[in-house]
């Protein structure tokens, strides 16, 4: 009788976790889907923010431009230090890195904005820029995505490695015949869930690297972009007409499905990862 | 070759990064510190026009927020990690895993947007406010961002409670609750704590949805329990106040202590999460 | 295969007068016991009987079932056919469920498992409610006597378990498993991976148990069979395939499986591997 009073008051406890998010989508589709029409996609994006039938396109290149380039730009460093971490790190310096990173990975986003805003924007006089903003996230995302490298590599079975290096090879043979091989779907795992983390970073962007409008395609590193995530929130905090609410609430649908889709390809790719095994 | 000097780069590129960004928090906040000492963390005035710096009401309001969020997210997180973990058959956990992904993959900004458009309105209506924008608003969306967090790793921590000890239990004729209490929750308590300490930190670095809803109001709540006024938090005001000060200025230097106040605190929180680990 | 009485043998350990008083009369009957996982019968329509005390050893193959039937009789497997009644009532109907019934009939792990507290937290593991808050003292000190571990511990209740050897781990879930008054003990091979030293301590512990309650003993080692006297069952696929007094049953075994098990284990080969 006790054992069914506490699991049904668990259960109860636990609806939440299971309604909010039911509910959040539902609410955020009945916002967001009507204003699914051909202006929000139009190409033709000469027109200002606040124009109420202006298109997104520019703000979504401007959030890809930004996570894309900084997951590639945060890659190879991370790669580089989880070779480092497996190859000639000592137990002591691989605690300390352990520990660096995950403190690192604490800190929260924003004040690697403030970061990037005097260095990037004031101290090397960028100005609001792809350049800086794609820095910032890439700072933002190194400890994650290192963190998740030398998990990948550390999966490859130590037989492997002992075997190969007993038949001679180096070590860039080994890491590119042995561990690539049977790191690489991890990798892109978490590649992917990395985009999809800076997809959803707000704040350290904003005084980085967007604008909110004015600025459709980046001419050069050096131009400011819009992006989703800012445009949202600028629409979000000062928007008063009906139609301009409207096209927050299909930016946030279009940014949420973003988001899902770098995630859900992540799922799949460590699925299929587990599966082969 | 090219290895050896590729990872030489990483290693080196990445330690620079350290170093500029520790070096920026310090000098950035030294000249705060120089010019008013230690005081304004506990001063009540926040006037930067007046060059009057207080820290008190923005750090009571993180203070309050989090404990909001964590008092409702922790019994929910928990639940629901012991619901899907021990309750459910397996062909259950795929829903509630899926429904975790979701508040997970919200981005905070549309938490924003959803807290102006759902939260507010709503708290204004039932509790007769002039304006929703209170510390409860901040603290209730803050609970629905760090569940995701607790949810997970309490988890993983009930999943990695060794099955000798189940089947010890039971056999000893512990039934389910009993196992719970005595068995489960203690033996998985260290992934719960650290669980709670990095959601902790995560819900005090939030910035962009706090922002949106706590009304940035620097006031100390009168009285202190009264939630439904609306305030500050370290996160909010800096990313208020950080398009208008002027790089180098009094202010600046001040918003930079609260990030340096701000890194600390999420630095200890991190720190205490990773010990347990460490044995 | 035919039903059989295990009292009557069993019967033949010593009992004064005071012990008679403790022990507490028990008959399990098996009857038709069947279990099958993953499409694979485990066991196979299997009927036993056990009453009132002395030491039933079960040995045979592995895969013959042996832990299975264990733990279908503590009610840790529960997808089982058959019925299982204790002192007339049949298990899956035991008047205050299943957890009952598991305190009713004590289970012992072939690896120890402590809980990461006291050793007195222990003993008094599953225990609960309002009997916690007593002072269990007493309690403590005669499971722990029973377990033949209490002139190692007594002057370090409040130890941490986790420091004990292993062997001294497996008698300490012993006590904890007598703490809880079962009219009934199963071992599942208690002393495997243990040092002959640590051997002698449990089974002297088993045979002290055996005057007072039956004692169901699953176990690899003939010679420890030899030793611990009693009544012994062959089992094999999921079947029982002689039983007997041990001394009778492992010198002349009358079936050819028991002949060959027997052969495979004098010359020492790991039967283990086989199945």
């Amino acid at each position: 009788m006790a054992n069914r009073c506490t699991q049904v008051l668990l259960i109860l406890l636990a609806l939440p976790a299971l309604a909010v998010p039911l509910a959040c989508l539902i609410y955020l589709l009945m916002r967001g889907l009507p204003g699914f029409d051909s202006s929000l996609f139009s190409l033709n994006f000469s027109s200002a923010g606040f124009d109420d039938k202006h298109s997104v396109i520019p703000q979504i290149m401007g959030s890809l431009a930004l996570s894309v380039l900084s997951c590639l730009l945060a890659l190879p460093l991370a790669i580089g230090l989880s070779l480092y971490n497996r190859l000639y790190a000592g137990p002591r310096s691989k605690l300390f890195m352990q520990h660096l990173l995950t403190s690192f990975q604490s800190i929260p986003p924003l004040v690697y904005g403030l970061f990037g805003l005097l260095i990037f924007v004031h101290f090397l006089g960028w100005g609001l820029s792809l350049a800086a903003g794609t820095i910032v996230l890439a700072m933002i995302i190194l400890p994650v995505l290192t963190l998740n490298t030398i998990h990948a590599i550390e999966r490859v079975p130590q037989d492997y490695t002992d075997a190969a290096r007993a038949l001679g090879m180096s070590a860039s043979q080994i890491i590119w015949h042995v561990w690539r091989p049977r790191a690489w779907r991890s990798l892109l795992t978490g590649l992917f869930l990395a985009v999809a983390r800076t997809l959803s970073e707000t704040a350290p962007i904003l005084f980085t690297a967007t604008v909110f409008s004015g600025a459709s395609w980046p001419d050069s590193l050096l131009s400011p972009v819009t992006s989703l995530q800012t445009h949202i929130f600028y629409l979000a905090q000062e928007a008063v007409d009906e139609n301009t609410v409207a096209r927050a609430w299909s930016s946030a649908l279009v940014l949420v499905t973003l988001v899902t889709m770098f995630s859900v390809i992540a799922h799949l790719l460590n699925k299929r990862h587990i599966k082969h095994g | 070759m090219w290895l050896r000097s590729w990872i030489r780069f990483s290693v080196i590129a990445s330690l620079a990064l350290v170093l500029l960004f520790v070096g920026f928090l310090l000098s950035a906040s030294a000249p705060f510190f120089f010019n008013y000492g230690l005081s304004p963390i506990i001063a009540r005035e926040w006037y930067p026009y007046e060059n009057l710096y207080g820290l008190l009401p923005a750090l009571i309001g993180s203070a309050w927020v989090i404990v909001i969020a964590l008092s409702l997210a922790l019994p929910c997180g928990l639940a629901t990690a012991i619901v899907s973990v021990e309750i459910l058959p397996q062909r259950y956990h795929g829903l509630i895993n899926v429904c975790i992904d979701i508040l997970a993959g919200i981005p905070s900004v549309v938490y924003g947007l959803l807290g102006i458009a759902l939260l507010l309105p709503w708290l204004e209506n039932n509790l007769d406010l002039l304006s929703g924008h209170s510390l409860l608003a901040a603290g209730l969306l803050l609970s629905v961002m760090i569940l995701p967090t607790i949810t997970r790793l309490s988890q993983d921590a009930l999943r990695d409670v060794d099955t000798s000890y189940r089947e010890a239990a039971r056999s000893l004729g512990l039934d389910w609750s009993q196992r719970l209490f005595s068995v489960l929750l203690p033996q998985a308590w260290p992934g719960i704590r650290s669980a709670s300490l990095l959601a902790t930190g995560r819900g005090l670095g939030e910035t962009i949805a706090v922002m949106l809803v706590v009304g940035s109001i620097d006031r100390i709540p009168q009285p202190w329990y009264n939630l439904l006024a609306p305030a500050q938090t370290i996160t909010s005001r800096i990313g208020r106040e950080m398009g208008e000060a002027s790089v180098g200025s009094s202010q600046w230097s001040a918003l930079m202590a609260c990030a340096l106040v701000l890194t600390l605190s999420v630095l200890l929180l991190s720190l205490l999460a990773q010990r347990p680990a460490r044995t | 295969m035919d039903k059989v009485t295990a009292a009557t043998l069993a019967d033949h350990a010593a009992n004064s007068p005071k012990q008679a008083a403790l022990v507490r009369k028990i008959r399990i009957e098996i009857n038709g016991l069947s279990l099958k996982r993953a499409g694979r019968i485990i066991l196979n329509r299997l009927n036993l009987s056990l009453a009132n005390r002395g030491i039933t050893a079960i040995i045979g193959p592995s895969g013959a079932g042996k832990s299975s039937l264990l733990r279908c009789m503590n009610g840790l497997v529960n997808d089982w056919q058959g019925e299982i009644i204790i002192d007339g009532v049949a298990s899956k109907q035991w008047p205050c469920g299943a957890d009952a019934l598991r305190r009713h009939i004590g289970l012992i792990a072939q690896k120890p498992t402590v809980f990461p507290c006291s050793i007195a937290g222990n003993v008094l593991f599953g225990i609960r409610g309002k009997q916690r808050r007593q002072d269990n003292g007493e309690l403590i000190e005669s499971c722990l006597k029973q377990a033949a571990l209490w002139d190692e511990v007594c002057d370090r209740l409040d130890h941490d378990a986790q420091t004990l050897s292993v062997g001294q781990q497996q008698r300490l879930c012993i006590a904890r498993a007598l703490a809880v008054k079962p009219a009934v003990i199963l071992l599942d091979e208690p002393t495997a991976s243990l040092d002959p030293r640590s051997k002698n301590k449990i089974e002297a512990s088993l045979r002290g148990l055996a005057t007072s309650m039956p004692v169901v003993v699953v176990s690899h080692d003939l010679d420890q069979v030899r030793r611990l006297g009693g009544h012994t069952l062959f089992m094999c696929d999921g079947k029982l395939i002689e039983q007997g007094n041990s001394e009778t049953l492992l010198s002349t075994p009358q079936r050819v499986e028991t002949r060959e098990f027997f052969q495979w284990s004098m010359c020492d080969c790991p039967t283990d591997a086989e199945k």
